[in-house]
């Protein structure tokens, strides 16, 4: 068979996507470990994909003993925990604000012109650049990596929701006000459904930038997490599980942006059928 | 209860300098009455309409609905919008209950009344649908259930057919003449279609553009109950030949 018409039939059934997905990476892991010598390559730095892949197996799965000190051994799973319940927790604090918020800022110009400057000002600070601040108020403690990711998450939120809500159009606000809606009314049931589409898209952002957040945050503001243990098996010479980590972060990432696209689909239903019928 | 008044009113957009849509416009509608307002692209209608409903506000004049001037949009000014303007993430039932439900009537008051409505413009069977599945014609119907719902004491309708083929237009033309036989209302009702005003109005207002104005009012003798037949009249002709000539020549100014 044509190697053309091939991928065009891959590409049309589901599972042939998986595959054509995984072309990338299955490649990139063979490539690795074929560079590999003993284990190791670029002058003994970098594990072979055997290696990691081991290592997270135990950092998974090991079950440790009274005497063993390695933290490797069956904490994969805690920290992912607790990195997932950071960004969680932060990502919800960023709703909270950011969606409110950007759904006034659309509406109302006079908000807008007092608040939107403030946004656009703080917002080139990066969340580094926020580390000190937080370590200084909230110490070496949970809420300082909350914060970090909120600070991440809101700006997307709030820009893409304010976007949203801006481009309401005008004759659906009309048609709320003649039918007899409060201000209260058009906010909530005009305003905000008709940003959603646009305020999924800053979720979407926002959440991916949480993750990033959250591993800066574990390095220095706390002593668990994916973050945390990444900087640390770094100091300590464990490079497998340092990749294995990142792995992991990545997979993370991947797995809670599905989530919010599976969510966009069943909530922007009336969306998506508008697209189809152009 | 539904009369209308303008009297005096000018409109202008963007301050002083800007755009002249209306000037010096006096109009009186009366209790359950429907006016035609008919005139070209761009001569004022939709400025007029919006200043009823309360969307802008007028530069000078009094205009006034049942003696109070307006200073807002409100339930009893219903609007039927050239676009249906239906929220798309709305059922239909959804979006005709809308009024009702951010007006706190009670559920089992709107309820009876919306379902009559469906069934008044003929969608009870899309009770469920989105405003994407349904066709322009039946968004337009729901339009009309949605205004009519929260019980208006005057109908305020800006081409609201202009958007629809000829067929559906004479079909949606049937049903607003049946509902309006049955509810009378008063209707505004804003249109560049001459038949279209001729065969739903009482009077028709003949508008011309910069400045905006109106500058003929013809009543429209037609017997009623009305229904599209009376499209082929020999009374039907007369009037149309009327108000060509009148709109010819009110270009000829220019
Ligand atoms: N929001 C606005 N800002 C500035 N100018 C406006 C605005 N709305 C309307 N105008 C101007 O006022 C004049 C009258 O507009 P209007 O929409 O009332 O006309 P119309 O008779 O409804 O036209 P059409 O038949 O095309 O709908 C036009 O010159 C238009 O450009
Ligand atoms: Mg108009």
């Amino acid at each position: 068979m044509e190697a053309g018409s091939l991928f065009r039939r891959l590409f049309r059934s589901r599972g042939g996507k998986w595959l054509l997905a995984a072309i990338l990476p299955v490649m990139a892991v063979l490539l690795w470990q074929a560079a590999g010598t003993d284990g190791a390559l670029a002058g003994g730095a970098l594990p072979t994909p055997d290696r990691v892949w081991s290592a997270w197996i135990t950092w998974a799965f090991g079950k440790a003993g009274p005497m063993t000190l390695s933290p490797y051994i069956g904490t994969w799973a805690d920290n992912l925990g607790y990195s997932a319940m950071r960004v969680a927790k932060g990502f919800a604090l960023a709703i909270v604000v950011g969606v409110p918020l950007g759904a006034v800022l659309g509406w109302s110009k006079w908000v807008a012109a007092m608040v939107d400057p403030s946004i656009q000002w703080l917002r080139p600070v990066p969340i580094t650049a926020w580390l000190p601040i937080s370590l200084a108020i909230f110490g070496i403690r949970d809420f300082g990596a909350v914060f970090l990711i909120t600070i991440g998450a809101f700006y997307p939120i709030v820009i893409n929701t304010t976007q949203g809500a801006r481009d309401v159009e005008k004759s659906w606000i009309r048609a709320a006000l003649m039918m007899g809606a409060r201000p209260i009314d058009v906010l909530m049931r005009v305003v905000l459904p008709a940003a959603l589409p646009s305020i999924f898209t800053g979720l979407r952002i926002g959440l991916g930038i949480g993750w990033t957040a959250v591993i800066v945050a574990e390095m220095v503001a706390v002593k668990s997490g994916l973050g945390y243990v990444l900087w640390d098996a770094y100091y300590v010479g464990r490079m497998d599980i340092v990749i294995a980590d990142m792995v992991s972060i990545g997979l993370m990432g991947f797995l809670s942006d599905w989530l919010i696209l599976r969510l966009e689909y069943s909530v922007l239903r009336w969306r998506r059928m508008q697209s189809f019928n152009g | 209860m539904g009369t209308i008044r303008f009297s005096g009113v000018s409109k202008i957009y963007g301050g002083p300098t800007g755009v002249r849509a209306l000037e010096n416009v006096d109009l009186n509608v009366a209790e359950g009455e429907f006016v035609a307002l008919l005139g070209p692209s761009g001569c004022g209608k939709s400025t007029l309409l919006n200043l009823l409903a309360g969307f802008e506000t007028l530069t000078d004049g009094v205009l006034s609905f049942d003696g109070t001037s307006i200073s807002k949009p409100g339930p009893d000014r219903g609007v039927v919008f050239q676009e249906a303007s239906l929220m798309p993430w709305l059922t239909v039932w959804q979006n005709v209950v809308f009024g009702p439900q951010v007006s706190r009537v009670p559920r089992s008051v709107y309820e009876p009344r919306a379902q009559e409505l469906l069934r008044l413009v003929g969608l009870e069977k899309f009770h469920d649908a989105l405003p994407v599945q349904l066709s322009g014609g039946m968004r337009q119907r729901v339009g009309i259930a949605r205004a009519l719902v929260m019980q208006p004491k005057a109908l305020l309708m800006d081409e609201p057919f202009g958007a629809l083929d000829a067929q559906t237009r004479l079909s949606m033309q049937e049903l607003l003449l049946d509902v309006w036989q049955r509810l009378k209302t008063t209707v505004l009702f804003v249109t560049h279609d001459i038949d279209e005003a001729i065969l739903l109005a009482d009077r028709v207002c003949i508008m011309t553009a910069r400045p905006g104005r109106i500058t003929r009012d013809i009543a429209i003798d037609l017997p009623r109950p009305r229904s599209i037949e009376a499209l082929t009249s020999v009374e039907f002709i007369h009037y149309k030949a009327t108000i060509m000539a009148e709109m010819r020549g009110a270009h000829a100014h220019h």
